[in-house]
């Protein structure tokens, strides 16, 4: 569904990614596991060209997503993506920062979008806040509403960077129990994280990358339990 | 003091209206009303084409922005004077001339309150907008722009203070606004000046003063809305 092939980033003299090359099949749940500053976000971040590439490839169903003809707003609607920092529309109801894109883009009646906003929300327990502003929320609330604004648009791959990074320890469960139904529901999943438990879990595949590159991949167990590479090593015994 | 005001105070307020235009303090404020408003289109586009990727956009309104910013609003009000009924083949009365000189003079001056405030908003706003498939357009008008305008309140207000102070500006070319109907005052007086104009000044200040201090409980209002229970991490 998504292949990186040799993908360079370059951040002036710095490279953040060094030559990535991995793919993530459909149906599959692929974390991303790395200290900061390894590329991971980067990596996700350029699957709907939020961030630019400067070598390599990023396909998204075969075709090149920086290619010619593609329409990257079209793009962008099949691939929700959750940020760190929620990103919630601040002018806008929870019910709102659903409807909004549902109205503009696909092209939904007023009510039809309530309706599908509302099952959405539903979905991550929070209908009950429909009319509420973001800044009425905890963090954990407003996690769970930036996932379901992505997940309303019905979306054939779900990308997180580092969901539960901004959130207070008692809140991050509650947005990680989303996930993980989600995924038992079998959606598409690329989750850059720091919950290796989370990972161990819910992934298929975990990638850890280092220095830009993916140095190790595999299922859970083999890549956290028996880790072959230093860094991962130091990586696994500092995350405990 | 008090006799001219009595003697005045319509004259003062809505000039002659209703035997001749309307004039005084009224059209004080409609000018910086309308010049303000008027404007605000055109600092919309400005501010746009300020932060555009394309050059062909960005060099122009910068330039526009630049060159109306580096002169004084007289020149404005001489320059429309003089050329606008060249350019439109009839006269052009005071208060036409006065307003289309603001429009253009305060547009420039939005348009850099509203750019400032376009790239204050936190950078994720856009993204969340991008990632979601959302277009230029729609990004801008449905995400960007209420944001920002809401923020700018304060500084809207305070814009507002002083397009009323350089509607004064007007007197040079006869638009009855509140200064010209002070100086109408004291040509009849001859002797006043200084009561005449004493009243003109607490005439702007009470004005000026009391929009300035809602300029500043709106920016209060607005703090305590982002640093209150619950601002969004930026």
């Amino acid at each position: 569904m998504i292949r990186f092939e040799s993908v360079e980033k370059w951040f002036g003299q710095h490279q953040v990614l060094a030559g990535v090359t991995g793919e993530v099949k459909r149906g599959e749940v692929v974390t991303l596991l790395g200290s900061s500053g390894s590329g991971k976000s980067t990596l996700i971040r350029a699957v709907t060209r939020l961030e630019a590439i400067q070598g390599g490839q990023v396909l998204f169903e075969g075709a090149d997503v920086a290619g010619r003809g593609v329409d990257i707003n079209r793009l962008r609607q099949r691939v929700g993506f959750v940020f760190q920092a929620f990103n919630l529309f601040p002018h806008l109801t929870v019910l709102g920062n659903i409807t909004l894109g549902l109205e503009r883009l696909r092209k939904m009646g007023k009510a039809a979008a309530r309706d599908r906003a509302m099952s959405e929300l539903d979905r991550v327990s929070l209908a009950d806040k429909a009319d509420a502003l973001p800044s009425r929320l905890s963090g954990g609330q407003r996690q769970r509403v930036a996932i379901a604004r992505a997940l309303a648009m019905d979306p054939d791959v779900m990308l997180f960077d580092e969901p539960t990074s901004a959130l207070d320890p008692e809140m991050v469960n509650e947005v990680l129990r989303v996930m993980r139904t989600l995924a038992q529901d079998g959606m598409t999943m690329v989750v850059v994280t720091h919950e290796i438990g989370f990972a161990r879990e819910v992934a298929d595949t975990v990638w850890f990358l280092d220095k830009g590159r993916i140095v190790e991949s595999g299922a859970p167990a083999e890549v956290l339990d028996d880790p072959r590479h230093d860094r991962l090593r130091s990586f696994l015994s500092r995350a405990r | 003091m008090l006799e001219i005001l009595e003697d005045n105070w319509l004259l003062f307020l809505i000039g002659q209206y209703p035997h001749g235009p309307v004039g005084g303090l009224a059209m004080t404020l409609l000018l910086a009303a309308a010049g303000l408003s008027l404007s605000f289109p055109v600092a919309i586009a400005l501010a746009l084409a300020r932060l555009s990727a394309r050059r062909w956009l960005r060099g122009p309104a910068t330039a526009v922005v630049y060159i109306v910013r580096g002169l004084p609003l007289i020149m404005f009000i001489f320059w429309t004077y003089f050329a606008l009924p060249l350019l439109i083949g009839h006269t052009v009365g005071g208060v036409e001339t006065l307003l289309f000189a603001l429009i253009v003079y305060e547009a420039s001056y939005l348009s850099e309150i509203i750019r400032a405030g376009i790239e204050g908003l936190p950078k994720g706003q856009v993204e969340a907008a991008k990632a979601l498939g959302l277009g230029y357009f729609p990004t801008t008008f449905k995400i960007i722009l209420p944001q920002v305008l809401h923020n700018m309140m304060p500084s809207l207000v305070r814009q507002f203070v002083s397009t009323i102070k350089e509607t004064s500006l007007g007197y040079v070319i006869s638009a009855n606004e509140v200064t010209f109907a002070a100086s109408q005052v004291n040509n009849q007086l001859m002797t006043q000046p200084f009561e005449v104009y004493g009243l003109l000044a607490l005439t702007y200040f009470t004005l000026c003063f009391t929009l300035t201090s809602a300029a500043r409980w709106l920016e209060r209002r607005l703090t305590a809305e982002r640093g209150g229970l619950g601002a969004q991490p930026a």
